[in-house]
């Protein structure tokens, strides 16, 4: 089953980290996967763009299944494997609704991260404003201060007790945070979130590679 | 609301089991009525604050419609007006947002998160939206999160104006925006024609109710037939289904100082 899945992906990319981390959940070690640099434009090469036309990363095929959107993945893997290692989206309605409810407002603190780290590619330099940067940088705050609120008030996980669906998407995204330097003194419960999770065995095991020999820019340092 | 289910599956039992038992009729007269009040009741402690043209509130509606919870308690706002910052949303949604949907004691005011907790509380009941069948299932979660990338391309430039002040604005920026939102239609229009009437194939599923709401906000606001030959044909097809019909936004919200969608 999993020698039938193949992963292109890019180390250091949270959408990647969270396919990598459920294919651990779920026990599918041993599928196919390629390392791909981000820096040689290797996710617009040919074999990418053959799985999925957007030139993005992660690429994933899951049997004939091409599943190329981290969120799409996760849940797909899931559905299928609902028997297998360990039980991801909760019976419980409250812990379900909190993790649905979670799992979707992770995509605009995603974004928000993604607008700061991407600023340079993708604005134009002559089209680049300091004031919109500090709007971004506001954004992200604002954001953050609201997911500090939210892990204040739950247990070790984004759903209450048990690590969720919600924690596998959520997770990279705080990680990143933490890895271009977010400030722990400011975030508390960030870092008691990211803390608690770091030595999960699946998060360990797929920790990006590079992480570890090499330090992150401070870009998240005033944040 | 496990127990919804429960109740359900209880009742299906109930109608089948009396018919090869002594059941008497009364008794399941009273069980089919005490199942059609038990829906009620449930649309009945559901409550909707929306907003018209706004796709992510019409998701939920479409949704609601399909898993046969009408009568749920339901708040029009006006954007204009700024409702969506009254303390009445802030008090069920700190961003400030809508849709802003409380199902019984849950809070779930993201438009897809909404929609995948209703489908899972209520899988017998309404139409069933999440497919069973690997193939059908995989593509339906591709393209549910794809949609995700298109409503964020339409956003980007049909809020441009209102979110970035006068002094940093670029027509540089806003053609960018334009070619990004083409070219992703582009792929849309590649998805259509080798699909069947629906994103997944044949039949209906959430990647409809969540994707169908976008491309009726982009032919209201003038995205054109001819060069959408594909888009057209499904907005078509799924326009008059009851439950997008029923939930139509009774009137479109005018974006401010924005043109339309001709130049996609």
């Amino acid at each position: 089953m999993a020698k039938d899945m193949t992963l292109l992906w890019g180390s250091g990319s949270a959408p990647c980290w969270r396919v990598m981390i459920m294919l651990e959940e779920k026990q599918l070690q041993g599928y196919n996967q390629k390392l791909l640099s981000f820096e040689k434009m290797e996710h617009k090469s040919q074999e990418v763009l053959d799985m999925n036309p957007r030139g993005q990363l992660p690429a994933f095929k899951c049997g004939k299944h091409i599943l190329n959107e981290s969120y799409a993945a996760c849940f797909f893997l899931e559905n299928q494997y609902k028997s297998q290692g360990t039980k991801l989206i909760p019976d419980s309605p409250d812990a379900q609704a909190l993790m649905y409810q979670r799992l979707f407002e992770a995509v605009p603190l995603y974004q928000k991260i993604v607008e700061i780290v991407l600023y340079n590619y993708r604005v134009p330099e002559g089209e680049r404003h300091d004031s919109a940067v500090q709007r971004n940088k506001e954004g992200l705050t604002a954001e953050l201060k609201l997911w500090e609120g939210y892990l204040n008030k739950t247990d070790c996980c984004l759903a209450g007790k048990e690590f969720t669906l919600a924690d596998v998407l959520f997770f990279p995204n705080v990680a990143f945070l933490f890895r271009l330097g977010l400030s722990s003194e400011r975030y508390p419960a960030l870092t008691k979130y990211y803390n608690g999770l770091k030595d999960r065995p699946s998060i360990k095991a797929t920790w990006p590679p590079h992480w570890q020999t090499t330090p992150g820019p401070g870009i998240m340092n005033t944040v | 609301m496990w127990w919804a289910g429960a109740w359900n599956k209880t009742s299906l039992l109930c109608i089948s089991v009396p018919l090869l038992t002594s059941f008497t009729n009364h008794n399941i007269f009273c069980l089919l009525s005490a199942v059609a009040l038990h829906s009620e009741t449930m649309a009945k402690d559901m409550t909707l604050l929306w907003a018209s043209g706004s796709p992510p509130c019409w998701r939920v509606m479409i949704m609601l419609e399909e898993k046969q919870l009408q009568g749920y308690n339901q708040k029009l706002l006006s954007f204009e007006k700024k409702e969506h910052k009254s303390q009445e949303v802030l008090d069920m949604n700190p961003r400030g947002q809508i849709p802003t949907f409380k199902c019984g004691k849950h809070i779930l005011n993201e438009s897809c998160a909404a929609c995948l907790f209703l489908e899972n509380q209520y899988k017998s009941q309404g139409t069933k939206l999440i497919p069973d069948f690997p193939d059908a299932q995989a593509l339906m979660y591709q393209r549910m999160f794809e949609a995700v990338t298109l409503h964020q391309k339409i956003a980007d430039l049909v809020v441009y104006k209102y979110f970035v002040p006068e002094g940093e604005r670029h027509d540089s920026a806003v053609q960018r925006k334009i070619e990004a939102l083409t070219a992703e239609l582009k792929l849309w229009e590649g998805y259509l024609k080798i699909t069947d009437c629906c994103l997944a194939g044949q039949e209906f599923t959430l990647a409809d109710v969540l994707f169908f709401p976008l491309i009726a906000f982009l032919f209201h606001f003038g995205l054109s037939s001819e060069r959408y030959p594909a888009l057209a044909k499904y907005y078509n097809s799924l326009k008059d289904r009851p439950s997008i019909k029923a939930t139509w936004p009774p009137y479109w919200q005018k974006i401010p100082e924005m043109d339309t969608m001709k130049p996609i």
